[in-house]
């Protein structure tokens, strides 16, 4: 771990204990807000810049110290556009655009305009300054840079009641870049959700083992139980599984590893839906406990930038068509592929 | 990691190591070519003692041993790309798998001078072939309460009693028994010891346990007023559940644990070409994506290894995990072979057989070498549950 790493890690962790009350997650939640205090915190230490070269006023950072950042975030099941706005910045940089000051979201497009008529399922849409549009074109990829406040947005709630709103009618003058590398903008922000994904897992993990030591049946501590002690040991796979990958696809983010991080957290989230909230019991089902501010994250995030179904499919496409000798190599050189 | 206290390393593989792996692809691209390394059509070990000798000739076997007795003092992960290159590649290293995971590594830390010198060396030659005799009709995953026992005798020991699932033992040179020597009240692991037989010694029997997928690499192997001289004793006498445990912490995280049916895949991908059914791509890249992560995992356990630390809960996931991949592999692969019709296109004559042995084989993944619910015991002591 690069001393960068953990510096980003631990200053974030530091924020997000000072300024996030314990039942932050519901207060924002019920009151359709993000948490001010944390946001202007994370500004005013230049978090949303760490992925945004020096040269044009950011911090440098590269993208595992990213990915620090956003399990961090995910971990503590932060609301807001946050791994938005930490990727949104990393992909204006590439296009050659000014990151932005505020807060921002990200909608990946088809077609050939640089500003669709209609984005829907954008993350925090109504509600982000700025709404960074990334769409593919035969040279790379098309970046536009709109504020947030030239779209009509209709709101709409995922899983964990954060913002997925449809946005229309877009009556404002886009600042356009481009990037050579056309599925780089999509592989950092996927990356970057991955990690948030691991960092909710990994709480969810780490509370239901501590639970499952503090909750009494039978006259003993549940973790006790075989039946219990099988699903977490179970869960610990998933957990650590999935660590790895992501943390070599942070390091090394190539197609391949990025696809196979995605993949595999797909199962990986399901698995800790079922298994957290069944060691939970009826406690977990209550809004009001914090466990489901990360399941419910979990559900929501599941297929955001790129679907799990697409990254599988991407994936497989690497290796289709190899002869049966030449499968192996291409599996065993993947850590080492150039990005 | 934060979760628990798991933990988790970027593994770096060395300049040595990818070399190593580069030297490994020339030898299979030349047993390929010369027609001795054919298609696999069968899933585990081959057993192959030219195989092994050709193996044994490049410097590959006891490669991290001191060259003293026959090794290279090459490092654990050059060890570890070795080995995961030969079996992706289905290359039959039976004749000196356990040999050099096990045996040997365990007379490199426990054993005599003498042992040393006599065994290592012919291990690394690839003569000589080992197997394990731990388990028993009454003892599986309940190890400590095993009956067989070695009594004291002027000059040596006389050892009573029976060894199962024995694999290799018709075709091995030596066993080294798991053997009760004394009983200390109150441990049940105290008093066990572990002492190397020579097969042909009177009084041992072996008889072939055949198994499901029609092999016959399974063994009994009856111990009767067997005597075996004081220098059969491996370490110290009593001491044999610790070394037993560190020799089983050896086979808990290494490629074997999640290529045994690779094959499959490979095959399988041979038999797709470039044009296939999304449907099918989608549970091709999820299998892959596992395949991918855990490859990720056991390359960090090794690294963790290499640097002398002992990730023994990390190593427990990477069985639970890879053996559970290598039956989800089958059930996969037998799948899209259905949906895509490959039997019937006439496609798949290699691949059906192999599919059809893997069938019948793979109930034995989660089970061999410690089954799945012990170790997720294992890894639930680990992360702090019990």
């Amino acid at each position: 771990m690069s001393e960068n790493l953990e510096f980003f890690r631990d200053t974030v962790e530091r924020i997000l204990t000072d300024t996030l009350e314990y039942d932050a997650f519901l207060h924002a939640e019920l009151s359709d807000t993000i948490p001010s205090a944390l946001i202007a915190a994370l500004i005013e230490n230049g978090i949303f810049l760490a992925l945004v070269p020096e040269e044009l006023g950011g911090v440098g950072a590269d993208l595992a110290d990213g990915a620090a950042i956003a399990r961090a975030f995910g971990d503590a099941a932060a609301p807001g556009p946050l791994v938005e706005t930490l990727a949104a910045n990393a992909i204006l940089a590439a296009a050659g655009i000014e990151p932005v000051e505020g807060l921002a979201t990200l909608s990946f497009a088809g077609g050939e305009a640089a500003v669709p008529a209609v984005l829907h399922d954008v993350p925090w849409g109504g509600v982000a300054e700025a709404v960074v549009v990334v769409t593919r074109t035969a040279n790379g990829a098309q970046v536009a840079l709109t504020k947030g406040s030239d779209w009509t947005a209709s709101a709409g709630k995922d899983p964990a009641g954060e913002r997925r709103d449809c946005l229309t009618a877009y009556a404002g003058t886009p600042v356009v870049g481009t990037i050579a590398d056309g599925s780089a903008p999509l592989r950092t922000a996927s990356l970057l959700r991955a990690a948030q994904q691991l960092g909710a897992i990994e709480w969810s993990f780490r509370r239901s083992v501590e639970y499952a030591g503090e909750r009494k049946q039978f006259g003993r501590e549940i973790s006790k139980f075989q039946a219990v002690q099988q699903m977490l040991a179970e869960l610990a796979g998933h957990v650590l599984a999935t660590a790895g990958i992501v943390e070599a696809a942070a390091s090394n983010p190539a197609e391949t590893l990025v696809a196979a991080a995605r993949s595999r957290l797909g199962d990986a989230a399901d698995s800790t839906i079922t298994i957290t909230h069944q060691v939970h019991g009826a406690l977990g089902f209550s809004r009001e406990y914090a466990l489901n501010a990360r399941t419910r994250r979990l559900m929501a995030w599941r297929d955001d930038f790129g679907s799990i179904p697409m990254w599988r499919v991407a994936l497989a496409a690497q290796y289709t068509g190899l002869s049966r000798d030449k499968f192996w190599p291409a599996v065993s050189d993947a850590a080492n592929a150039a990005a | 990691m934060s979760a628990t206290n798991l933990k988790l390393e970027l593994p770096q593989l060395t300049p040595e190591a990818e070399h190593l792996r580069q030297e490994v692809r020339a030898f299979l691209a030349e047993e390929r070519t010369s027609g001795r390394l054919p298609p696999a059509e069968k899933i585990g070990l081959g057993f192959d003692r030219d195989m092994t000798r050709r193996i044994a000739a490049r410097g590959w076997i006891g490669l991290t041993w001191p060259k003293q007795y026959g090794g290279k003092e090459r490092s654990a992960l050059e060890r570890y790309v070795m080995n995961e290159e030969l079996l992706a590649a289905a290359v039959p290293v039976g004749a000196h798998w356990v040999a050099d995971r096990q045996s040997g590594p365990v007379l490199l830390k426990f054993g005599t001078e003498e042992q040393k010198q006599f065994f290592l060396p012919k291990i690394a030659a690839g003569d000589l072939t080992f197997c394990i005799g731990m388990s028993e009709p009454e003892s599986g995953s309940d190890l400590a309460s095993l009956k067989t026992r070695a009594e004291k005798v002027p000059g040596g020991w006389r050892v009573n009693g029976r060894k199962i699932w024995t694999t290799n033992a018709h075709r091995a040179h030596y066993i080294i028994v798991l053997a009760r020597t004394s009983t200390v009240e109150g441990s049940r692991h105290a008093g066990i010891s572990q002492i190397i037989i020579d097969v042909t010694t009177p009084g041992v029997t072996i008889s072939p346990v055949w198994s499901m997928a029609g092999e016959h690499d399974f063994n009994e192997v009856l111990f009767e007023d067997v005597f075996v001289p004081d220098d059969g004793l491996v370490g110290q006498e009593g001491n044999g559940w610790n070394q037993v445990s560190a020799e089983l912490a050896y086979e808990r995280s290494g490629p074997e644990r999640w290529l045994s049916s690779f094959r499959l895949i490979a095959e399988l991908i041979d038999v797709l070409g470039p044009d296939t059914r999304t449907a099918t791509l989608e549970e091709l890249g999820r299998l892959t994506s596992h395949l991918l992560s855990l490859r990720q995992l056991s390359l960090s356990v090794a690294s963790m290894i290499q640097q002398g630390k002992s990730p023994n809960v990390e190593a427990s996931i990477v069985k639970d995990l890879g053996t559970k991949f290598e039956q989800e592999t089958v059930r996969v692969v037998r799948n899209i072979i259905s949906s895509e019709d490959l039997v019937s296109d006439g496609k798949a004559e290699r691949l059906q057989k192999l599919l059809y042995h893997a069938l019948t084989y793979a109930p034995a993944f989660t089970i061999r070498g410690g089954t799945n619910e012990i170790l997720r015991g294992i890894i639930a002591k680990g992360i702090g549950l019990r």
